[in-house]
C-alpha cells in the first residue's frame, strides 16, 4: 500500500453526450423543440420493431460522437417566425459547447441544422 | 400423422437410402411425429433407439424454436452507413449555410422558401406561388456562406401597378433574408406568373 491516489478515467458515451446537449439547446429561447434526422427516425422505427436491443436509444434531434477529448454534437432544431435562423444557431453552438465543457470537460463542435420555421409559432 | 409399427423400408436420403434404427423403424418418420408435437406412441417409450432418437430431435427442436424466438438485431454498421449516406445526400441538396464562427451552421432550403413566401404573402396585392433560393458551395473570397439567389413566382391582384408592387417584394425579399433567415440575398427574381381578383381565393 503506497497511498498514492489511483488513476481515475471517465469515459462519456455518445448518447450521454447528446442527451446534455438537447437538454441544453431545448433551453435556449427560441429553440422550439428538436426535431429526429431520417436516420434516427429510421433507427427509431427499427428500435420500435426489434426493441432496444440493450442500448439506450439517443434523444431525438441530437446526436454525438465523442473521440478521445473532443465531440461532434449535431442537433436538428425547429424554431418559430420571429428568430433570426443565423443568430439561433450560433446562440445554441454557444450555449451547448459550454454545457458539454462544463459538465464533461469536453471541447464540442457543435453542428446545428434548422430544419423548419413554424411560422404560426 | 400415426405411426404404428415398423417403417415400410428405409427413407431415402440425399446421400442414399438411410439406415433404420436399430429395432427396424424409420428414424425420419420418429422426426416428424416430434417437429409435429406429437408424444412418443407405445413402442417409441419402450425402445430404446426410437427413445435416443425422439429425444435428439425434440432437444434441437426447441433449440430452433427458442433462437427463432430471439430478437433480431441487425448489425449497427451495415444499417448506420447506410443510413448516413441517404442523410449526407439529403443535406447537400436541401440546406443553406449560414455564418457562423462557432462550427457549422445549416438552414434547410424547404424552411428558408416558406419563410420568404410566407414574408411576400403578407403584402397587399401579391400572393406567392413557389419560391427556390440558391446558394453556391463554399465559403465566398470574405470566408462567408455565399449570398443566395432568390427565384419567386407570384401571383398580383388585378390593376396594382407591376413595377411598383415587384420593387416591394425585392425589398421585402432582401430584408426577410437578413432579418428572419440570416441569409443575405445577392439576387431576386420575379416572375409573375398570373393575376387574381380581390375576393378570389
Amino acid at each position: 500500500m503506497t497511498g498514492a491516489t489511483p488513476p481515475l478515467r471517465v469515459l462519456v458515451s455518445d448518447t450521454a453526450v447528446a442527451r446534455v446537449a438537447a437538454h441544453r439547446a431545448l433551453a435556449v429561447p427560441g429553440v422550439l423543440a428538436l426535431q429526429a434526422d431520417l436516420t434516427q427516425t429510421a433507427l427509431g422505427i427499427a428500435g420500435a420493431w426489434l426493441g432496444p436491443g440493450g442500448r439506450s436509444a439517443p434523444p431525438a434531434g441530437a446526436a454525438a460522437e465523442v473521440r478521445d477529448q473532443t465531440v461532434q454534437v449535431a442537433l436538428t432544431v425547429v424554431t418559430g417566425l420571429g428568430q433570426n435562423c443565423r443568430d439561433l444557431a450560433q446562440a445554441v453552438q454557444r450555449a451547448v459547447a459550454a454545457e458539454i465543457a462544463g459538465y464533461t470537460g469536453l471541447v464540442a463542435t457543435v453542428t446545428v441544422t434548422i430544419s423548419e420555421v413554424l411560422l404560426d409559432a | 400423422m400415426a405411426v404404428t409399427g415398423p417403417a415400410s423400408g428405409p427413407a431415402a436420403g440425399p446421400d442414399g437410402p438411410i439406415a433404420p434404427l436399430g429395432c427396424g423403424r424409420d428414424a425420419a418418420l420418429v422426426w416428424d411425429r416430434t417437429e409435429a408435437g406429437l408424444p412418443p406412441d407405445e413402442h417409441e417409450r419402450d425402445c430404446p433407439h426410437c427413445s435416443a432418437t425422439f429425444a435428439e430431435a425434440d432437444r434441437l427442436h426447441r433449440l430452433v424454436h427458442r433462437m427463432a424466438a430471439e430478437p433480431v438485431e441487425p448489425p449497427p454498421s451495415v444499417l448506420e452507413r447506410a443510413m448516413g449516406a441517404v442523410r449526407t445526400e439529403f443535406r447537400q441538396r436541401d440546406l443553406l449555410e449560414l455564418a457562423s464562427p462557432h462550427g457549422p451552421a445549416r438552414l434547410s432550403r424547404p424552411a428558408a422558401a416558406a419563410v420568404l413566401r410566407h414574408a411576400v404573402d403578407r403584402m397587399a396585392g401579391m400572393r406567392a406561388r413557389s419560391c427556390r433560393i440558391e446558394q453556391a458551395a463554399g465559403p465566398g473570397p470574405d470566408g462567408q456562406p455565399a449570398a443566395a439567389d432568390v427565384m419567386i413566382t407570384v401571383t398580383a391582384r388585378f390593376g396594382v401597378e407591376l413595377a411598383s408592387v415587384t420593387a416591394r417584394v425585392r425589398q421585402m425579399v432582401l430584408a426577410a433574408g437578413e432579418q428572419a433567415l440570416g441569409v443575405p440575398v445577392r439576387r431576386v427574381d420575379i416572375d409573375v406568373v398570373d393575376v387574381f381578383e380581390d375576393g378570389q381565393p
